[in-house]
């Protein structure tokens, strides 16, 4: 049986330019898997290229993409897209614009239900009702006869939630789905995912760039850093010994309620390299506090005895 | 809703009546008296005083426009005084001619318009979005008198299988009907292509460009509803717009194929109008004619509004 | 960056319009309007004396599509500069005084822009003589509130940007923003405007000329000239041929260079249209 989410060497391309380099990922059965990095570290591309929506003009090559048990690579487009459709739950970061605006909740929610289980409207609604008042609607029914526009944001990424569960599906994306929501709101979304993930044994890849957020609710992690994956492993382990700079300066940075007034929030100093992602030495290398000169030139990749531990860091 | 509602019918009145004010007072500046012009060269000047009294021509303008506007309500137009008929009568009889090919025309227009629109905008850069842009630019290039010109002498002439003159009512067969208004509308949807066209093409490439298009893709859904159901409903409003202007315009706008094809309809009788310079009769059929434009861009606007159920109550980016 | 093919293709074919142009008042082949019986119904051809063909009286179609261009380029020209610069000033006046001013003038535009089509021009060569100035009159205030409705949104638009408002703060008058201001932003809207506008020019006068309505015989235009060869195109169909070459090589050469335009100078994106 294949693991949800298996990435081997994944490279996306614009022309000549390497937007995320060399990624490898896997998403275990059942678990909770939170990929991190700053806007642009290409979290979001390597999602993209898993369900197969990378924007017009860019390529991808990898030597093994695994997309909810299915092998992505041999398969014609109209498979993927069949499949896709029928495994794979995806919950977009902006919600204004996911859910079409001139159509009623319910003329939309159900039609990838109808068409991949072969249901009529009538099942469809009646399950999608089901499924409401699960993400906490009091009356479904109200809400299926709403366009999205009427809802406020809460309620619409409930209802992009809802809708990604329809078909059952092994595996949801979710990318940064509370970022554009306050965190009240965020935190009964969260909630919502972890009961879906004990209850259903689905497997969810969390995209954020909320380290506090990962820490929280995943159980595997992975920090991604221009293009690349510098540190990954089990959530405890990361955090208790993060191995790559960058990933302990993440944790350094997260705000906590324990701080003191007035304490100045810490930063990380410098940008995201988008340019020669694909050099052969550390990209951290500019912003690093430890950078050292054979930095420039390689790094050096560790994985611990388990193999479930990685990072790349010259430091020992 | 309704607040928009009566708000567009408000200003629609306030144009009809600019319009009023400038076709009556338009007309008015016309050289030589139009009881002179009825009676002809070599009538005496005591007939061409009393038939000037009798059409009010000599009280003050605005009483003579108040009068107009009130026999106007009243659906009395006047007497045409080339063809001797009530201004109303006229327009009535042609009203069938022009409102069949105006619409024929219009559906043709949007038949293709929407078709080569929304396949260009799908392949776009392909031969498909190539040849559709070549459209776009021939159809609002080529003038409809030449098109019809050439369309005769192909049809016409050569194939024998259209007749090229002269308009058949639906009640006299409505094969032939058809066939008369065929080639009329043809050139007249040639005419809109153009324009119908690209306004398709660069919805469907905005709706295309749509966030809630990536996840009808990620849901795996058919072409057809992908298309369909989620891109051209996003790309709606402004081709309906355009598709009601067009359909207004056409209304009043068929003169030149009237012409060539000979039919008698509105356009004609706005021709003759001008050229004998009968002001009762041009007045009305302006009247007429812009009363059809402001109706029919009204219906459009609030069946807009009812696709669109966001006017005026959800801004983008809220 | 990809090349902008609409300007190019459409500066090329407006050059041949206005080298026609030109050439015509340099050499024409024969007198557009000398008659000729014995040749009448000449058929085209390169190794004829005429080129094009001769008409139903005899007359030389190349010199007369010559000499149309003068007609045709002239009402357009005359009328799409006429019609911008009252429609720019009447446009400005409604923005810039706002009140009863603006009500009155928006909403005359309003119901000039209600005439659809060639309505309105044909209403004005009713009241006017039959002819070049009734054309260019009639063409003229069809453009008006094309232009004014440009300049009036235009100018609503960006009077909140940041620019403008200093410039009102530090006291300077209201024409001197306008044409400090207002109408360098408004530029490149106005040319591109200006350009498919000679295109809808050409076309309004070819339609009435067509109709009878424009330039009177025995002058050459083109639309006159398709006018009279309908009579007999379809013993002859050549004489459609080059009068109506002519006036979709003069609009689409206008509005392709207006499309053009405004890629480079509005949108930039040249492969959207």
């Amino acid at each position: 049986m294949n693991n949800p989410v298996e990435l081997k060497n994944l490279h996306i391309k614009a022309g000549n330019n390497t937007l995320v380099n060399n990624v490898s990922l896997t998403v275990k059965e059942g678990e909770i898997f939170g990929l991190v990095g700053e806007s642009g570290s290409g979290k979001t591309l390597t999602a993209k290229a898993i369900i197969d929506l990378l924007p017009e003009g860019l390529t991808y090559t990898a030597d093994k993409i695994i997309t909810a048990g299915k092998d992505m690579l041999t398969a014609s487009d109209e498979e993927k897209r069949d499949h896709i459709g029928k495994k794979i739950g995806y919950i977009p970061q902006n919600t204004v614009f996911y859910l079409h605006p001139l159509i009623k909740i319910k003329n939309q929610i159900g039609d990838g239900y109808i068409q991949h289980m072969h249901k009529t409207k009538k099942e469809a609604l009646e399950k999608a009702e089901v499924l409401l008042s699960k993400v906490g609607f009091k009356s479904p029914k109200t809400v299926l006869n709403y366009y999205p526009w009427q809802l406020s944001g809460g309620m619409r990424q409930r209802c992009n939630i809802a809708m990604a569960l329809m078909n059952d599906p092994k595996l949801i994306i979710a990318d940064e789905p509370t970022t554009a929501l306050d965190t009240t709101v965020q935190k009964q979304v969260m909630e919502l995912f972890k009961s879906i993930n004990e209850e259903m044994k689905l497997s969810i890849l969390l995209i954020s760039h909320d380290l506090g957020l990962v820490k929280r609710y995943s159980h595997s992690l992975g920090v991604m850093y221009a293009g690349q994956i510098v540190e990954s492993g089990c959530t405890e382990t990361v955090f208790n010994e993060p191995g790559h700079p960058y990933t302990r300066l993440l944790i350094k940075i997260i705000p906590s309620l324990k701080m003191k007034k007035n304490e100045p929030l810490t930063e990380i100093p410098g940008f995201v390299k988008d340019k020669d992602r694909d050099s052969k030495g550390c990209l951290f290398y500019c912003r690093c506090p430890k950078a050292m000169d054979i930095c420039k030139e390689g790094v050096k990749e560790h994985t611990d005895d388990t193999g479930d531990h990685y990072y790349r860091c010259n430091l020992e | 809703m309704l607040s928009y509602v009566l708000d567009r019918l408000k200003s629609s009145i306030l144009v009809l009546f600019v319009v009023s004010i400038i076709t009556f007072f338009v007309l008015m500046i016309i050289p030589g008296n139009p009881a002179q012009l009825i009676l002809g060269t070599d009538a005496t000047p005591e007939a061409i005083a009393e038939l000037s009294s009798a059409m009010g021509l000599d009280k003050p303008l605005y009483q003579r426009y108040l009068s107009w506007l009130l026999d106007l309500f009243k659906l009395d137009m006047g007497k045409s005084y080339v063809y001797g008929e009530s201004v109303t009568t006229l327009i009535g009889r042609s009203i069938p001619v022009t409102f069949s090919i105006s619409i024929f025309a219009m559906a043709m227009a949007v038949f293709i318009a929407f078709l080569f629109g929304m396949l260009s905008a799908i392949k776009k850069n392909s031969i498909i979005d190539y040849f559709s842009r070549s459209l776009m630019q021939l159809g609002t290039a080529i003038p409809s008198f030449w098109i019809g010109m050439v369309l005769i002498v192909y049809f016409g002439v050569r194939l024998k299988v259209l007749p090229v003159s002269g308009f058949v009512p639906i009640d006299r067969g409505f094969a032939d009907f058809m066939k008369s208004i065929f080639l009329p509308s043809l050139v007249l949807a040639i005419g809109e292509v153009g324009t119908l066209l690209r306004i398709v093409r660069s919805s469907m490439l905005d709706s295309l460009k749509q966030d809630y298009m990536d996840m009808a893709r990620v849901k795996g859904l058919s072409a057809g509803t992908i298309y369909i159901k989620y891109a051209l409903r996003g790309a709606l409003t402004a081709p309906l717009t355009i598709i009601g202007m067009q359909l207004a315009k056409l209304a009043g706008g068929t003169t030149v194929v009237e012409t060539i094809f000979a039919l008698p309809g509105l356009g004609r009788l706005v021709l003759t109008a001008v050229e004998h310079r009968d002001i009762v009769l041009l007045q009305g059929l302006v009247m007429f004619i812009t009363s059809t434009v402001v109706i029919v861009t009204l219906i459009v606007d609030i069946l807009v509004m009812f696709l669109n159920p966001r006017i005026k109550s959800f801004h983008r980016g809220e | 960056m990809k090349k902008n093919i609409s300007l190019i293709l459409g500066i090329i074919l407006v050059f041949i319009i206005i080298g026609i142009w030109v050439l015509s008042f340099v050499h024409m082949p024969y007198n557009p309007n000398e008659m000729n019986i014995s040749n009448r119904f000449l058929r085209p051809g390169f190794d004829s004396d005429y080129i094009l063909g001769t008409d139903n009286f005899g007359r030389d179609i190349l010199s007369r599509i010559m000499y149309g261009s003068r007609n045709v380029l002239l009402v357009a020209l005359v009328s799409v500069t006429l019609g911008s610069l009252v429609g720019i000033f009447l446009g400005a006046l409604a923005a810039i005084l706002k009140g009863l001013t603006e009500k009155i003038i928006m909403r005359i535009m309003d119901g000039l822009m209600a005439f659809p089509g060639i309505l309105l021009a044909m209403m004005l060569v009713a009241v006017l003589e039959r002819g070049i100035k009734g054309s260019i009159a009639a063409i003229s205030i069809f453009m008006v509130p094309v232009f004014s409705r440009l300049v009036y949104s235009m100018i609503l638009d960006t009077e909140n940007l940041l620019y403008i408002k200093a410039a009102k703060s530090y006291g300077s008058s209201k024409g001197q923003i306008f044409f400090k201001h207002y109408i360098p932003a408004m530029l490149p809207r106005l040319v591109t405007q200006f350009s498919s506008s000679m295109g809808s020019a050409v076309m309004i006068e070819t339609s009435l000329s067509f109709l009878g309505l424009g330039i009177q015989p025995p002058f050459a235009s083109w639309g006159l000239m398709l006018s009279e060869a309908r009579q007999f195109f379809l013993v002859y169909p050549y004489l459609a041929v080059a009068p109506g070459i002519a006036i979709i090589i003069t609009v689409l050469g206008f509005n392709l260079m207006g499309d053009g335009l405004n890629d480079i100078l509005i949108s930039r994106r040249s492969n959207d249209e």
